[in-house]
């Protein structure tokens, strides 16, 4: 069944689409990630402009974001004093992000630019994701007690932190940080999440366990209520400036993903912990390869005629 | 069905047109058998038939133009084996389709037939168009190419000059061919009668290309406003994300 993506302008077939969403919802519920990390380079390998797959993943992102978090609220597990600071500096993160987007777009390197970030964070993601993983599941089997060297460093910029002015309590955290470590960390994340298409819970949820020092109930919760904001702001700045976010593509997506994601997550619980982690680690190492692929792949053709809208 | 359409509304015509042929004092006349085309969802391209008769010597060319567009051509570069965007250059109120019919074929000998072409942009190397930047004639030669070549290859330019058919000595028809890639716009059918390098009888027929169907209305609507275009895509994804949640919630436990 083919459909006309209007935005994207090509036709696609529908199953394909759907597909694609309940596989990508399903390994972001599995894998307890965002699910854009996934689904966006999907989108490319399937030729949509890779501008219209980031800008339309961060319209998904809203969705599948505004499920957990209504669970989270329920809960009770968002720190919301804490989820402001967060949205504060993302949405000075996300608009940044969006702007040089523009700015690529105008002068073309969109595609390459992207696919390079995705390749360098995807790779370093999954190489580290591997390490962890199969150290875990050898120390679990064998015993073996690996000397940490990370704890030093760590320890080091948490000092450094201390020492920043500006702080600021949060009583449902129960934490005492400098406002500067938040609103940093988030506009970093958020010019991630517009030029990626994801909602940088990967990031996100270590800055709040390392450095922000948050109790783990409230981390999911919490990152959930910032994505929310700044995948909002994104979707909407990406719609006003560039025009690339296709909502027809954006709405199957959606369905799709979300349905994927109950199943996911329903599945994520029977699957041992390490092992899962190994899992993804492969598949991101396979989603890098290929992008890696198209960068040095040959076009079919040496110039590219494209009509201006504007 | 289209086809016996086509027939009775050119035998109509033609059958009006030997009655009131004197009375006429117009060197050509001529219509079209459908000045409309709606590109929706199933456009799969169209045909339109255009007849006439000329009542002078002389040779009848047939120009076909669509409205003028922006374009981009994109030069693909490579660095360390990585491809990617290198010089561009931006066409300018540039002929997005262009259709060439004539009687005639050498018209490169005659210097005033060469002239009158170029004033009157007959002929796809006679299509004028703006460049913003500042390139040299052979840069913007070589990606002028590139785009012309581009265009015949999606059949938006008639790469040769085609026939015009005459029924007898004063009557002619042509078959005008809209691929499904036309962009929307006015496009115009040019009918001009020329003998011995000047201008004799020049017609212009309009035609209407409309996008119809929710896709366009979608474009439209991201591309004129795109504020509201922006709050309509975030408040679908929550609706939706909420909705998700709520059915698997309560169908499904948690």
């Amino acid at each position: 069944m083919q459909i006309y993506l209007p935005i994207a302008e090509i036709p696609v077939n529908v199953i394909v689409i759907l597909a694609l969403g309940l596989a990508a919802g399903f390994l972001a519920g599995m894998f307890g990630i965002g699910g854009g990390f996934i689904a966006t380079p999907l989108l490319m390998f399937i030729g949509i402009p890779s501008a219209i797959a980031v800008a339309t993943s961060t319209n998904q992102i809203i969705a599948s974001s505004a499920s957990g978090l209504l669970a989270q609220l329920r809960k009770g597990n968002v720190d919301v004093k804490m989820g402001i600071f967060l949205v504060l500096g993302g949405f000075i993160g996300s608009t940044i992000g969006v702007s040089i987007f523009r700015i690529l777009q105008s002068t073309g390197h969109t595609d390459i630019t992207i696919a390079l970030i995705y390749v360098i964070f995807i790779g370093s993601v999954a190489i580290t994701m591997l390490k962890e993983s199969v150290r875990t599941i050898l120390e679990k089997k064998y015993d073996i007690i690996w000397e940490g060297k990370k704890g030093k460093y760590l320890s080091k910029v948490l000092r450094k932190i201390n020492d920043l002015p500006w702080k600021v309590h949060f009583p449902k955290s129960d934490v005492t940080v400098s406002a500067i470590v938040p609103i940093t960390i988030s506009i970093g994340i958020g010019i991630l999440v517009a030029l990626m298409g994801i909602g940088g819970g990967f990031l996100m949820i270590p800055a709040m366990i390392y450095i922000l020092r948050m109790p783990s109930q409230v981390i999911v919760g919490t990152s959930l209520f910032q994505i929310l904001f700044i995948a909002s702001n994104a979707t909407f700045l990406q719609a006003i400036t560039n025009n690339s976010v296709d909502i027809v593509l954006a709405f199957l997506m959606i369905v799709s993903s979300a349905v994927g994601a109950q199943l996911g997550t329903r599945s994520g619980t029977k699957i041992d912990a390490d092992k899962l982690r190994f899992f993804l680690a492969i598949l991101l190492l396979v989603v890098c390869s290929k992008m890696v692929m198209i960068l040095f792949s040959e076009p079919s053709h040496l110039y590219v005629v494209e009509v201006l809208k504007k | 069905m289209k086809k016996l359409r086509f027939f009775t509304v050119s035998a109509l015509f033609l059958l009006c047109l030997g009655t009131t042929q004197n009375a006429l004092a117009y060197p050509i006349v001529s219509g079209i058998s459908d000045n409309e085309i709606n590109i929706d969802s199933s456009f799969d391209g169209q045909q339109i038939l255009l007849f006439g008769a000329k009542r002078d010597a002389g040779d009848i060319v047939i120009a076909v133009r669509g409205p003028k567009k922006n374009f981009l051509v994109t030069k693909k570069e490579k660095l360390l084996g990585i491809w990617y965007n290198g010089e561009r250059l931006k066409f300018k109120n540039t002929t997005s389709f262009y259709e060439l019919f004539s009687t005639t074929y050498d018209h490169t000998n005659s210097h005033e037939l060469k002239h009158l072409f170029s004033s009157l942009e007959i002929g796809k190397n006679e299509l004028k168009f703006d460049i913003s930047q500042k390139v040299s004639e052979a840069k913007s030669n070589e990606f002028y190419l590139r785009l012309v070549t581009d265009f015949e290859n999606k059949n938006l330019y008639s790469p040769q000059t085609s026939k015009v058919d005459f029924l007898d000595e004063t009557l002619f028809k042509v078959t005008l061919n809209f691929p499904k890639n036309i962009s929307r716009g006015v496009y115009a059918v040019e009918i001009y009668l020329i003998d011995d390098g000047s201008l004799l009888s020049f017609q212009s027929i309009p035609i209407y290309v409309y996008q119809v169907g929710l896709g366009a209305k979608i474009v439209d609507f991201a591309y004129q406003q795109s504020f509201f275009y922006g709050l309509l895509a975030v408040a679908i994804a929550l609706v939706f994300g909420w909705m998700v949640n709520f059915i698997f919630a309560k169908f499904f436990g948690k």
